[in-house]
């Protein structure tokens, strides 16, 4: 999927690219000016809407820039604090004892940019297009609870649902092994377990399963994902990933 | 020839039971032991201590080295036939003499082991000793003393009977904190509607702010000249000085926005008839 940047006329989609010259890339919220500066030096410029600006140089082995434009997990605006994200569910969803149903959500996503040279991709830069609604919240009590990353989150009808830069998809398995109905309305699980894939501008995250079950006493909702099976582009992982012990989210 | 400079040496008495060669042999056995305690030290540090807690790996190192030492005096002293026993009775006259002397510094070592024990914070933690005025990250609990360095960077050493003695609160030993600021707005305008505009603004630009749970807003006072609105924000624990700090900032920039006006004290002075 390598292109030219002046083959890509609205950088709308995830890709690798190679820059000979200078280009500039619009996306939401976000304008990136890459330029080059002599023979083998290239400059890399981003602009927010609020006009903050991160500039850095990038020396070349050769006359060109091959970079890598992907989706990563949103872990890193407005700082790295937590492997875990919290989405609230805009429809709360009620299952029937032993019920089992599928849904697709959406799960917010930052923008990598990598740089690509010898087969390796090194991260060159992040940023979220969506500050907004890039927010923290907390599963559980002030003193023993868990930082999450926190979005609302909208069910939509399939994969190709994402907003483009925005968001991605995610499939969730929900299943209800108690003997009674309960109404789920949250899901919290370590997303640095999950891979992000992309195709075009969409972009789709492993899925989750969500089974409700008994634990001794405590009725629980596991939460565990599952590798997403796809032919479109796994992601780049932007942030180096360390094993993130699984939670068990409580019943409402 | 060796063998006879060292028979010379065993002839010469230091004193009763003690030879300048058994002095000699006991000095090897001290400079080995010193040796093998600070090899057996930087193995531990370098292979050992990285997986432990940072306080943990110190105070073990700390025991290694000196139980070492000590092992190798021990060795020593019988290896001599070194008698310690008249020391042992001087000792006695003098540990009370010395007793009373170090008082605080056997209480500040003895209050020290309990903190190791009791482990009410770690290195690393941020923390406040409200009744000292004493706040900053805790760099160290060694034998005597605790060092803070405040957030002014200044480093403060504080007295471990001092420190086991104080009420200590620690700052970042829950996920979240909170922080919180008061407001006032003149009583003609809506409280409602200033809460509102508040609440979207800390949304709007406050990032580190917590969704959940949600800033809180109640009224604090009934003031002279303002109704006054504490407003309580949740907050990563690490990320006190991105809210606490700019949470007035934000509130009076959102009131200011929405025209709300926020009263300063007036007085109305009635002047008497001549």
């Amino acid at each position: 999927m390598e292109e030219t940047f002046s083959e890509l006329h609205n950088y709308s989609k995830y890709g690798i690219y190679t820059i000979f010259d200078s280009e500039d890339i619009l996306l939401p919220n976000i304008e990136i000016k890459i330029k080059r500066i002599s023979e083998n030096v290239f400059s890399y410029n981003r602009k927010d809407t609020e006009d903050n600006i991160s500039e850095q140089m990038i020396p070349t082995k050769s006359n060109k820039l091959t970079i890598e434009l992907s989706p990563i997990r949103p872990l890193n605006y407005p700082a790295r604090r937590t492997n875990y994200v919290y989405l609230d569910l805009d429809t709360p969803i009620f299952l029937s004892e032993g019920s089992a149903a599928t849904i697709f959500a959406r799960c917010p996503i930052e923008i990598g940019v990598f740089i690509v040279h010898d087969k390796h991709k090194d991260s060159l830069d992040w940023f979220t297009c969506d500050p907004v609604s890039s927010r923290f919240g907390l599963y559980g009590l002030p003193e023993s609870g868990t930082l999450c990353k926190y979005a609302k989150s909208e069910i939509v009808e399939s994969y190709e649902d994402s907003i483009p830069f925005v968001n991605a998809v995610l499939k969730i398995n929900l299943q209800n092994d108690l003997d009674e109905g309960h109404s789920i309305s949250k899901i919290v699980f370590p997303i640095s377990d999950n891979s992000i894939y992309y195709k075009n501008s969409r972009a789709i995250i492993d899925s989750v399963t969500a089974v409700l079950r008994k634990k001794l006493t405590l009725e629980i909702l596991d939460v565990f994902s599952k590798p997403a099976q796809t032919d479109w582009t796994l992601a780049p992982t932007y942030e180096s990933t360390i094993p993130v012990k699984r939670m068990d989210m409580g019943v409402d | 020839m060796t063998l006879e400079f060292l028979q010379s040496l065993n002839e010469i008495e230091i004193t009763e039971s003690l030879t300048l060669l058994s002095l000699l042999i006991g000095g090897i056995i001290m400079a080995v032991g010193i040796i093998l305690a600070r090899i057996v030290r930087l193995i531990f540090t370098k292979y050992y201590a990285p997986k432990l807690p940072q306080d943990t790996a110190k105070n073990l190192a700390k025991l290694i080295y000196f139980g070492i030492i000590i092992l190798a005096f021990l060795v020593f002293t019988s290896s001599t036939g070194l008698d310690l026993s008249g020391l042992l009775v001087a000792g006695g006259i003098f540990g009370i003499i010395i007793g009373f002397a170090t008082q605080s510094v056997v209480s500040n070592l003895i209050s020290g082991i309990f903190l190791m024990i009791e482990k009410p914070v770690k290195q690393g933690d941020k923390i406040e000793l409200p009744g000292s005025d004493i706040s900053g990250t805790l760099l160290d609990i060694s034998t005597f003393s605790v060092r803070i360095r405040r957030f002014d960077g200044t480093i403060i050493r504080v007295p471990n009977e001092s420190f086991f003695t104080s009420n200590i609160r620690s700052l970042t030993s829950t996920p979240v904190r909170r922080s919180d600021a008061i407001v006032g707005i003149a009583y003609k305008e809506d409280i409602d509607g200033a809460i509102s505009v508040i609440e979207k603004e800390i949304y709007k630009s406050m990032s580190f702010v917590l969704m959940i749970p949600k800033p809180e807003f109640r009224i604090n006072e009934l003031a002279d000249s303002s109704v006054n609105i504490e407003i309580l924000v949740w907050h990563p624990r690490e990320d006190w000085d991105e809210v606490g700090p700019k949470l007035l900032k934000v509130a009076k920039k959102a009131l200011d926005s929405a025209g709300i006006e926020i009263p300063f004290p007036q007085r109305v002075i009635w002047r008497a008839k001549e």
